[in-house]
């Protein structure tokens, strides 16, 4: 599997007195895949991200993005370029007076010729469902729509990875479902990478892999079956379980026994009917 | 209760439209409804912020009407207050306790009798003291949060307004702030007016739940009453707590009738069991 991002010892505090935010994190990122990374408020989730796309640089380690380090100044429009980033609050990453001008900003800033970007524009807002809106004012904008623009800026640029960082967290319920929808298009039909920075478990369940963050460190790795495997370490470090694997719990309490397979709702709708029609 | 954004403009649009409603002195009551419904606006006369194009609202014998010039609102505001989206954003002083004193200090309250309020509220917020003389801007999202909710009760009131007060923060940090809102309400009486899209809370802390759409309340009652009207819900764009979903899911895989709303967990699971014992969902 091709890395397209490779984090190693990585290590990072905010000023000197402070403790390490970032304390020797080794990670890795596979093209075309959908990361997901969890850990409570405070675990360093976000200051990785930073990381990610050099917004700042590690004291100690290193961070590769396709190949180019991100310690190295004269890449860091490149690595900007090849790291896309959806932050919280959609209102607060708008420059444009349109959505057309606004998803052009970006390709102006990389110094894309006019042809590609008048390309680019309308297949980009195609791709987020948002080119009727071309004309529209940001602030006229929902919060999902919003960030779908947010995203189809990022997606014009050609990146190699979509980073959102807790991009869905401010959105009303619908909005959230826009921009999950949208994403897991862009990642399986186009390919695209995406690392989303999240506390919705229902998301990360649906996610090819993992990564659980605590006190800076990357506690757990691997794909959603084997993190929801022992649900006791996530709720050790305060965090919460999807629904499937609190409900089985209590199934089990009331003499209902379970496989320890269930992780979405469905899963464990499928298991009780199973179940129900062998009674 | 009518209110006219833009009036006499070509953007004239009814923000609120004739809407008639009771909220009962220390219930719990929730607005849920889709963003742009109103529900924002309609909190925002509750303690004066906006003014009514007609009808009036009354808070105790605290009347607001359309045209009255000049109305001192500060009795109104000490007893109505109001957490607004991200409070966070506010927070200003030096040290977290004296953002706190700050509102009581606002409304005559002595610097002695602000800081004992402030050490109570913040004791009630779960915030322990080591943090109380550092700045606000040195803690964590939800610490900050429980800063900015601590200087609103530190004014006592009888009513508090909470607009999506558990909205960017941790799974954890949001069940800890309802619980603080529940015991508050529980225990302290005190009246929780929340504007939420969070259905599972609506549910779980509510007395009386309003459902706002396009300007109008379309539905008031109990959560049962509420989320039993799924598909009315549905049609206006909400959803159900996330306990009924997965019950839904399962009664139509093994092709059983719905029964009445759950919210917990412990009564879904037991749900879960009666439908693979009997068959049959409770009525």
């Amino acid at each position: 599997m091709e890395k397209i991002i490779e984090v190693s010892g990585v290590s990072y505090f905010y000023a000197e007195d402070d403790p390490w935010v970032l304390d020797d994190v080794t990670l890795s990122v596979n093209k075309g895949e959908w990361l997901s990374i969890i850990g409570h408020n405070g675990s360093g989730k976000s200051t990785l991200a930073k990381c990610l796309n050099g917004l700042i640089v590690p004291q100690k380690g290193s961070v590769r993005v396709g190949g180019f380090d991100t310690k190295d100044e004269t890449n860091i429009w490149e690595i900007r370029r090849l790291v896309g980033m959806v932050f919280q609050n959609p209102d607060n990453q708008f420059v444009g007076a349109t959505v057309r001008d606004d998803v052009a900003f970006g390709m102006e800033n990389h110094g894309i010729p006019r042809e590609k970007m008048i390309d680019r524009l309308a297949q980009s807002l195609r791709l987020v469902k948002m080119e009727k809106f071309a004309d529209s004012e940001p602030h006229r904008l929902s919060g999902g729509q919003k960030q779908r623009v947010a995203i189809a800026g990022i997606v014009a640029l050609q990146p190699l990875i979509v980073i959102l960082d807790e991009a869905t967290s401010m959105l009303d319920p619908e909005g959230r479902r826009e921009i999950i929808k949208t994403m897991r298009t862009l990642n399986k039909e186009h390919g695209l990478t995406v690392l989303s920075i999240t506390h919705d478990l229902e998301e990360a369940v649906n996610s090819d892999r993992i990564l659980v963050m605590n006190r800076g460190k990357v506690v757990r790795e691997g794909s959603p079956r084997e993190i929801f495997k022992t649900p006791e370490l996530l709720e050790k470090i305060g965090l919460d379980l999807p629904l499937a694997i609190k409900l089985r719990r209590l199934l089990n309490q009331r003499g209902i026994s379970l496989q320890d397979t269930a992780l979405t709702q469905e899963d464990l709708v499928n298991e009780l009917w199973t179940l129900r029609s062998t009674m | 209760m009518t209110h006219i954004y833009n009036s006499k403009t070509p953007f004239e649009r009814a923000a609120l439209d004739h809407v008639s409603l009771k909220i009962s002195s220390g219930s719990f009551t929730s607005l849920i409804g889709h963003t742009g419904s109103g529900k924002s606006t309609l909190v925002q006369h509750i303690n004066g912020l906006l003014r009514p194009s007609s009808g009036s609202i009354s808070v105790g014998d605290f009347v607001i009407e359309p045209q009255k010039k000049k109305q001192d609102l500060k009795p109104l505001r000490a007893r109505v207050g109001y957490v607004f989206q991200y409070p966070e954003h506010q927070l200003f002083e030096e040290t977290a306790i004296k953002d706190v004193c700050f509102g009581p200090m606002n409304f005559g309250v002595s610097a002695a009798e602000a800081t004992k309020r402030a050490e109570e509220c913040l004791t009630l917020v779960g915030l322990p003291s080591l943090f109380w003389h550092r700045s606000p801007f040195d803690l964590s999202g939800g610490q900050m949060r429980r800063v900015a909710i601590a200087g609103v009760l530190a004014v006592h009131p009888e009513v508090i307004i909470l607009d999506e007060p558990t909205a960017g923060l941790d799974p954890h940090g949001q069940k800890e702030i309802m619980e603080l809102f529940h015991k508050l309400n529980k225990n302290s009486k005190l009246t929780i007016i929340m504007v939420t899209h969070n259905m599972g809370d609506a549910a779980l802390y509510s007395d009386q739940i309003l459902v706002m759409e396009a300007g109008q309340l379309k539905m008031s009652g109990a959560p049962e009453e509420i989320f039993s009207r799924e598909q009315d819900l549905r049609n206006m764009g909400l959803d159900v707590p996330e306990t009924m979903v997965f019950l839904d899911k399962l009664t139509d895989k093994l092709g059983l009738e719905k029964g009445r709303p759950v919210f917990t967990l412990s009564e879904t699971a037991d749900r879960v069991a009666d439908l693979l014992n009997g068959g049959a969902a409770h009525v």
